[in-house]
């Protein structure tokens, strides 16, 4: 009630700046190429979510779509074209590299931006004002890594990157945090993504005698390295990183050698608790006839819904008070992937990050 | 040592599988100085066809695993012959009066082809062999845990080529296939049908492609439409290690590119494995510019 109040008065005062417009929300997702079955699930998720803002009344929202091919050239074209058709804001995008790329047009051109998939670190640290993102940044995860390792009371951890800024990142920031609480790292190396034999690494790893090893690459090295560590009967432990949350991972490595293969990752669509979220992906199977396969997809959603209510709660599409209102006036605002906050660098505060532990099935099981 | 011995054995079993696509390139080159860069995109299509085969006959419940893998790569080398020849004729043979060039554009054009054609068939994302094929055992050896799969790789490559190599040294076919590879002219000159050796270079060659695409889908079970790309890349270095042209130098190249890989993992870093499997390349070139085995055997292939 107090929310439709809110909404309500928001409008009142809100009615004189923008009369009977609509508010134009931009989207930059990843429509074709490499990543386009996140992009395309993106923007059937804000499409829904706008759809149903809208019948309940209140300020009418307009999604304007670009595609970003999951490239920074092909981004900055779209960032340009966006800037130029009266967006107050604009949800995306998925990968960091490409975020970047869309970043300083969008500052200049003063309209809020919000990431929904750019973990990287740097994005938030420039200073940008109209900047921010629902997704939580890669030193959060590199956090939790350290958290769950030790809390499994892994003494010898050994850490197995695959070179890509990502990986690299992830490994080097979760091997800072257990060298200060005194874990042992007694394995730090890259492998070759895309290649099919990876018996060599594995033997290495074994001969550094860890008692745990994490991996910070991506789901089908995950997979053939589970499967070749069983060939070789050897039965390590092992947490690997968010890229490796991924229905294909078990396929690769089959049931029995992924059992109880943990990985740190945001909830899956399907184990979002909040009401909201619930509700949401209930229209979306009536819409859709398919459940949301990506997190990284529902917050996009999540973005979404964020610009709506700065705009609502600020009271105006005027983008230096929407952003003041982002960082200081929203309090707890109830998204699909739980209540929201901004920290004044445009980072989400709190931790969305879960361990999963595939069970005997192939099943992701929330920790 | 111990550690020694396993990284041995792991590199046996890759290399024994870039040597088997080695001898593609190699026989090719030997006979028509053509670099065919579609070789390593048969070899993909080499392991989507075994799991098309094996996934739609369910081969292994009506006849056991032996059997059926048997029957399966039987199967698999007999069509990648036949795409191996269809490449041929269609790609290589109305060029074969052009420049060198000209052949080897085609050939690129062909591997783009191929891969583009798997994707669209198959799909973008991996596919996956039934698991349960082939026993998971793990053999004790002095101690060592060693996967029995590695070792069967290696012996049937080992069988392989040591079938390829009887087939060219001791039968007709194998000597019209080394005449026509020292002088084409030559060899039409002395009655020797060039057009079929060619035939059937590219149908040996391709088949043994595909038996290790095959290989490769069997053992670690997941594929795509881009892994011959890798292979591809690393079977051609091999073959260039070895001597291009030179069928003893291909399976050498092979192991040898294999093992070094596994060891500069082992000893030096993981991170650097390719860059010091290409170093010695490179070392080895500037000692012995035509590979190791280039110079000392006087005849091609």
């Amino acid at each position: 009630m107090n929310k439709i109040l809110g909404v309500l008065l928001a409008l009142s005062i809100a009615s004189a700046a923008f009369a009977a417009d609509t508010v134009r929300i931009g989207l930059m997702a990843p429509l074709t190429g490499p990543w386009a079955s996140e992009g395309q699930e993106m923007k059937q998720i804000v499409e829904l979510l706008a759809d149903q803002l809208n019948a309940k009344g209140g300020t009418q929202f307009e999604i304007v779509a670009e595609d970003d091919a999951g490239d920074p050239r092909t981004a900055s074209l779209a960032a340009q074209r966006l800037s130029t058709k009266n967006v107050v804001a604009v949800v995306g995008t998925y990968g960091s590299s490409i975020t970047e790329a869309s970043q300083s047009i969008y500052d200049e051109s003063e309209i809020i931006q919000i990431a929904t998939g750019s973990t990287a670190v740097r994005l938030t640290e420039k200073g940008l004002n109209f900047f921010f993102r629902t997704c939580p940044r890669d030193d959060e995860q590199g956090r939790v890594a350290a958290k769950t390792i030790m809390s499994n009371g892994w003494k010898k951890v050994a850490i197995l990157h695959d070179n890509t800024s990502y990986a690299k990142g992830l490994a080097e920031e979760a091997e800072g945090l257990l060298k200060k609480e005194g874990v042992e790292v007694v394995f730090f190396d890259a492998l070759t993504p895309g290649e099919r034999d990876y018996a060599a690494i594995i033997t290495k790893i074994k001969s550094a005698g860890p008692d745990g090893v994490f991996f910070t690459g991506y789901y089908p090295e995950a997979g053939l390295i589970l499967r070749q560590k069983m060939d070789m009967g050897w039965n390590v432990p092992f947490l690997g990183g968010d890229a490796t949350n991924n229905p294909d991972l078990v396929k690769i490595a089959g049931e029995k050698a992924a059992e109880g293969y943990m990985f740190l990752s945001p909830p899956v669509p399907q184990d979002l608790t909040t009401e909201a979220a619930t509700s949401f992906i209930n229209a979306y199977k009536a819409k859709y006839n398919s459940e949301p396969g990506s997190i990284w997809a529902v917050l996009a959603g999540d973005a979404f819904l964020v610009a709506a209510e700065g705009v609502n709660g600020a009271g105006s599409t005027d983008t230096t008070k929407v952003a003041e209102y982002l960082k200081a006036g929203m309090k707890d605002f109830p998204a699909l992937t739980g209540s929201i906050n901004f920290d004044n660098k445009g980072d989400r505060i709190g931790d969305l990050y879960k361990v999963y532990k595939v069970d005997g099935a192939g099943k992701f099981i929330m920790q | 040592m111990e550690e020694f011995v396993q990284q041995l054995t792991n590199g046996l079993a890759v290399g024994s599988i870039y040597a088997l696509i080695a001898l593609g390139y190699t026989m090719v080159y030997g006979v028509l100085k053509l670099i065919n860069f579609a070789h390593g995109d048969l070899f993909t299509l080499g392991a989507y066809l075994g799991l098309t085969l094996l996934t739609s006959f369910s081969l292994q419940d009506k006849m056991g695993p032996l059997a059926a893998v048997g029957l399966l790569a039987i199967m698999v080398m007999g069509l990648v012959a036949l795409i191996g020849a269809l490449l041929d004729r269609v790609a290589y043979k109305p060029l074969r009066d052009s420049p060198r060039l000209s052949a080897v554009v085609s050939a690129l054009g062909a591997s783009i082809f191929l891969q583009n054609t798997v994707m669209l068939i198959y799909g973008a994302r991996f596919r996956v062999y039934p698991q349960d094929i082939l026993p998971r055992t793990v053999i004790d050896f002095f101690g060592m845990p060693i996967p029995l799969m590695r070792i069967l790789i290696l012996l049937v490559s080992l069988a392989m080529m040591v079938a390829l190599y009887t087939f060219i040294q001791k039968t007709r076919i194998g000597t019209a296939i080394r005449a026509a590879a020292i002088d084409q002219g030559a060899a039409r000159l002395m009655g020797i049908n060039v057009d079929r050796v060619i035939l059937i270079v590219f149908m040996v060659g391709p088949a043994l492609g595909g038996a290790a695409g095959l290989m490769v889908g069997l053992y670690y079970g997941q594929i795509n439409f881009t892994m011959g790309w890798v292979y591809g890349l690393k079977a051609f270095t091999a073959a260039i290690l070895g001597g291009i042209g030179n069928i003893p130098g291909a399976m050498l190249g092979g192991l040898l590119l294999g093992v070094m890989e596994a060891l500069g993992a082992a000893y030096i870093s993981i991170a650097w494995k390719d860059a010091i499997a290409f170093m010695v390349l490179i070392l080895i070139l500037i000692v012995r510019p035509k590979g190791i085995l280039g110079e000392r055997v006087a005849e091609k292939i």
